[in-house]
């Protein structure tokens, strides 16, 4: 599937709604609501069995990403606003919160996410960020380099604001 | 009928109709013969009802799908969901629906369990997410909230309880462990005070008895003074006497020297008379050998006095040194006699002040054994009912230092006549009551019932006034025993 070209219109969740989404360990969408559906523009058969990375918006620091991965992987919360790709290459910004499920032998079986409509204020605060850390990650020349280098910058970011990741995109 | 399931009825309904159906077909045919529209109809009556069972079939799998998520749910997984829902099916809205209701489900636990499990952690930034929640399951997320704060900051004070608890309990170790040694150190001391009090009284009592020793011994020795004073008068007397004498003797050899003139003058005239003159010259001569030997023995006796003057005027000297000494002595003997008085008396003033230390000393010993009993009794709080301190808090107001001191020691004997003594015994014994009582309580389930530590609390509180009535009648006594 080729990846949309990104557009400037924008879409924006309701209050009242959730996007729910579950993936297998891989990141493979095993289930979506019909707010995601809506919103990604994909029906869900395209969804069901795609990675999650087709919503991945090119305005998006790497960085965040392994943040993500690093959390839910050992077994941990994580939150994240995170700038999305539709289908039809309009943008969404959403509050995501994604938790590890277990089976029944407590075992990780899957990550489960719920994003939520964020604060206009946060996604100001989130953008403004993220520049700043794509901006490193392209300087360092991407890859290994880029991400040590925009992970540096939001290490430092937060360091200065003398607050923890969790307590800083919670507190914004 | 009634006992078949909704499929097995659908199938036996649809089966039936079409049994009927072929029967009136089949009549159809033998009354009329066979037509070629009646058996395109059949044709098509049998593809009709394929696709009705087909659809039935469909919607039951649809359903079988539906139930088994309602059943995974009901036992507590709430991971499953439906999907590849077709598009108008009949069982679309009824899937999403469920799925829906899953989802918050599913996110109403996520959230609750994440909020309770960073309160735990100390994270009150870390709330419930309401957004996105309906109804029954937003307003209980809103109380989740509520009483995640009230955790959080119900664990705050119990930290800050922790430390504070933990801090006190071991200023309450030191404390106690301080308090006897302080005990330890007084009991020596009043043991000591007891030894320097007996030593002071006896030094008293032999000061007294000494001074009317030395009273007699100054007596007898200005008698002495006063006798070589009198004795030095008349030795001076004796040397005038002496000195007068030699005047005498004096005269005596001078009256001697003029009658030995005269004998010779009387020699020389009887010489002239001739021998008429010669028995007054026997006279004359006898005259004058007569002087000769008054002046020989006035010689000897001016002698005997010179030497018999040079001896008094030696006693006489000897008699002065004497009395000067006699007078020094009489001074250092009258200092000594004042000085003697002076160190009798400061023996009178520091045994006072040494039995009012002694007394200053038991009372505080005392006062450090009522430290300790109620301090043992709050350790009990921590150390618990079988503690060697809930052991300790045992003792009651007779078995106590200060109980067997004022009951029956010398307290007694020392005090018993003092006003003050009447204010010791209530408030005493109320101290130990009310120890023994906090003590009953906390046999209870104090920890959990605020009510019970109420009394707990109130127990010791009495305790302490009583105690400081106590530590009052105390320092009553020791005033009223040694006042002025």
């Amino acid at each position: 599937m080729s990846r949309p070209m990104p557009t400037q219109n924008e879409r924006v969740l309701k209050d009242e709604d959730f996007i729910v989404s579950k993936t297998d360990l891989r990141g493979i969408i095993t289930y979506g609501n019909r707010v995601f559906i809506g919103i990604s523009g994909y029906e869900e058969s395209e969804l069901l069995g795609a990675p999650h990375s087709i919503l991945r918006h090119p305005d998006m620091p790497r960085t965040v990403f392994k943040l993500l991965w690093d959390a839910v992987q050992g077994g941990r919360e994580i939150n994240a606003y995170v700038k999305n790709l539709a289908k039809d290459g309009s943008f969404y910004w959403v509050f995501a919160n994604i938790t590890p499920s277990f089976d029944a032998r407590g075992a990780l079986s899957g990550y489960y996410s719920v994003r939520r409509k964020p604060k206009t204020e946060a996604i100001q605060a989130a953008s403004g960020l993220y520049r700043a850390l794509l901006e490193a990650e392209r300087k360092a020349g991407g890859g290994q380099e880029g991400m040590k280098a925009s992970k540096g910058l939001l290490d430092r970011t937060l360091q200065e604001k003398g607050v923890s990741y969790d307590e800083f995109v919670l507190g914004i | 009928m009634t006992n078949l399931s909704l499929g097995s009825r659908i199938h036996l309904l649809a089966g039936g109709a079409f049994i009927l159906y072929a029967a009136f077909a089949a009549l159809g045919f033998r009354a009329a013969g066979p037509d070629g529209w009646m058996i395109t109809l059949m044709a098509l009556s049998v593809v009709v009802f394929m696709l009705l069972l087909y659809t039935l079939h469909r919607v039951q799998v649809a359903l079988a799908r539906i139930t088994a998520r309602i059943q995974d749910a009901a036992a507590g997984n709430l991971e499953g969901r439906i999907t590849r829902i077709k598009k108008g099916a009949a069982t679309e809205a009824t899937a999403w629906a469920l799925n829906d209701l899953l989802d918050q489900v599913e996110a109403y636990f996520r959230e609750t369990n994440a909020a309770f499990e960073h309160a735990q952690k100390g994270h009150t930034y870390r709330k419930a997410m309401t957004a996105g929640l309906h109804g029954a399951f937003r307003r209980s997320l809103d109380r989740v909230n509520v009483s995640v704060e009230a955790m959080a900051e119900s664990q705050r004070l119990e930290q800050k309880e922790r430390l504070l608890a933990r801090v006190g309990e071991l200023s309450a170790v030191n404390l106690v462990k301080n308090l006897k040694d302080i005990q330890d150190f007084l009991i020596s001391q009043n043991r000591d005070m007891k030894v320097v009090a007996n030593l002071s009284r006896e030094t008293a009592q032999e000061a007294d008895a000494s001074t009317a020793g030395i009273q007699a011994i100054v007596a007898d020795l200005n008698r002495v003074i006063d006798l070589i004073a009198s004795t030095h008068g008349q030795i001076t007397a004796i040397h005038e006497k002496s000195t007068e004498i030699q005047q005498i003797i004096q005269v005596i050899t001078e009256v001697a020297d003029k009658t030995n003139l005269l004998a010779l003058n009387a020699a020389i005239e009887a010489a002239h008379a001739g021998d008429a003159g010669k028995g007054f010259a026997v006279v004359a001569e006898e005259v004058r050998t007569l002087s000769e030997n008054t002046k020989d023995a006035a010689a000897s006796i001016a002698a005997s006095i010179g030497a018999f003057g040079q001896a008094t005027t030696r006693m006489m000297d000897d008699a002065g040194h004497m009395k000067e000494i006699a007078d020094t002595s009489r001074s250092a003997i009258t200092e000594f006699a004042g000085q003697f008085q002076r160190f009798s008396e400061s023996a009178r003033t520091s045994l006072a002040q040494v039995s009012k230390a002694q007394d200053v000393t038991f009372a505080s010993l005392v006062k450090v054994d009522h430290f300790v009993f109620k301090q043992n009794g709050y350790r009990v709080l921590q150390a618990g009912l079988d503690s060697p301190e809930a052991q300790a808090s045992k003792v009651d107001h007779h078995g106590c230092r200060l109980g067997q001191w004022y009951e029956q020691g010398e307290g007694r004997q020392a005090f018993g006549q003092l006003a003050c003594f009447g204010q010791l015994e209530a408030p005493h014994a109320r101290v130990h009551q009310d120890i023994h009582e906090a003590m009953g309580l906390l046999a209870g389930p104090w920890a959990t019932d605020p009510e019970l530590q109420e009394r707990i609390l109130a127990a010791f509180q009495g305790a302490e006034r009583a105690s400081d009535q106590v530590m009052d009648a105390l320092d009553c006594m020791v005033g009223e025993r040694h006042q002025g």
